[in-house]
């Protein structure tokens, strides 16, 4: 098993981070869709919720990019 | 049907020419280049110097437009007028009504500032100009004179600890110990309504939330100049390592706008949690008292 895994190359710590990062904000655009659907005169403040929310999930991916790096 | 003609026409021009151009293709460092060393590490940076040019720009054109604000607004005072009051409708509801006076000027200052320091690396000429050498017949970059003033970690972690040190200001100023420490530790369970073996046990458990809730405050700075460091900079990296494909440009102008959002919000929302949560609860504790009393 271990030399398979010691074929894997990269930054693999930056990549679980951003994959976690992409599919929060992903998650969050869906329900921020959805509910501008149910109710499309809440778009702004819908908008306002979705760019915080979206801000803090994407804020941990990029951590994860430039931390992981750090200490290769 | 002309225009349509033209503009695709343009966006084809412009897309292929990059292919051109696209010989160079490394990235940025992290780090600033120096262009004034004073030794032990005191230096002035690109980005720096960058930094203070925007500025001064940006307070020449205000002085410059808005030297006498007539009540009837000349154009150029209702563009800023109009600016203010969407950033106005857009922020009081989040830090309510007691903070928002006080806390207004740093907003507007905030988005405007990282919105045009975000900006001003899309214009021609930044990270491309600047002193180097020959290797090979062609001319390499070693220290560009205009980088980004966002795309350095130093300003943007400066950025970020004026925006925690304003929160800490405005907090105290505005919502006073004991609400914060309420805030944090205190047991928020109804009292009537939960059985008195668990009361306690309760107030442990938010205890424990509450030294949580204190880490994560504490590490606010850190992930507000990460978060902006780390789009602006990679965007940057972006343009330069892929030699300027044009659709890029797009991208990192929204990627500009939504970062200089975002941090806005975030210092608007952190300084709301504290000082608009304060003014819920006591209506609240105002309503329970009457429903007691009958």
């Amino acid at each position: 098993m271990y030399p398979v895994i010691a074929e894997i190359t990269g930054n693999i710590g930056s990549a679980f981070g951003l994959l976690g990062a992409a599919i929060g904000v992903g998650m969050i655009g869906q329900k921020a869709a959805e509910a501008v659907g149910r109710n499309p005169g809440a778009s702004g403040k819908i908008l306002v919720q979705a760019i915080i929310g979206m801000a803090l999930a994407e804020g941990l991916g990029i951590l994860a990019l430039f931390l992981a790096k750090a200490n290769s | 049907m002309l225009r349509i003609k033209q503009l695709l026409s343009l966006l084809a021009v412009f897309g292929l020419a990059t292919f051109a151009y696209a010989s160079e293709g490394e990235g940025v460092a992290p780090a600033a280049a120096k262009l004034v060393d004073f030794g032990h590490g005191w230096a002035i940076t690109n980005s720096m110097a960058t930094g203070w040019l925007v500025s001064a720009a940006l307070i020449g054109v205000i002085i410059f437009v808005l030297r006498s604000p007539k009540v009837l607004p000349t154009k150029s005072q209702a563009v800023f007028e109009s600016l203010l009051e969407t950033l106005r409708d857009l922020f009081e509801p989040i830090v309510g009504k007691k903070a928002f006076p006080v806390t207004f000027p740093l907003l507007v200052t905030f988005f405007v500032f990282i919105l045009l320091q975000n900006w001003m690396g899309l214009l021609p000429g930044v990270g491309t100009v600047g002193r180097g050498h020959y290797v090979d017949g062609q001319f390499h970059l070693t220290t560009p004179w205009i980088r980004p003033f966002t795309a350095d970690f130093n300003s943007t972690i400066a950025l970020a600890l004026v925006s925690f040190g304003a929160y800490l200001i405005i907090i105290f100023k505005y919502a006073g110990p004991k609400l914060i420490l309420w805030d944090l530790f205190g047991n928020k369970a109804d009292k009537k309504e939960t059985p008195g073996w668990l009361y306690p046990f309760l107030s442990l458990v938010f205890l424990v939330v509450g030294c949580i809730e204190v880490f994560s405050i504490a590490i606010r700075p850190f992930t507000l100049s990460v978060r902006l460091f780390g789009n602006v900079f990679g965007g940057e990296n972006l343009l330069h390592g892929t030699g300027f494909i044009f659709i890029f440009y797009f991208m990192e102008l929204l990627v500009g706008l939504i970062q200089a959002t975002v941090f806005t919000l975030l210092s608007a929302v952190y300084i709301g949690l504290i000082c608009n949560h304060g003014d819920d609860h006591d209506h609240a504790e105002d309503g329970h008292g009457a429903e007691a009393h009958h």
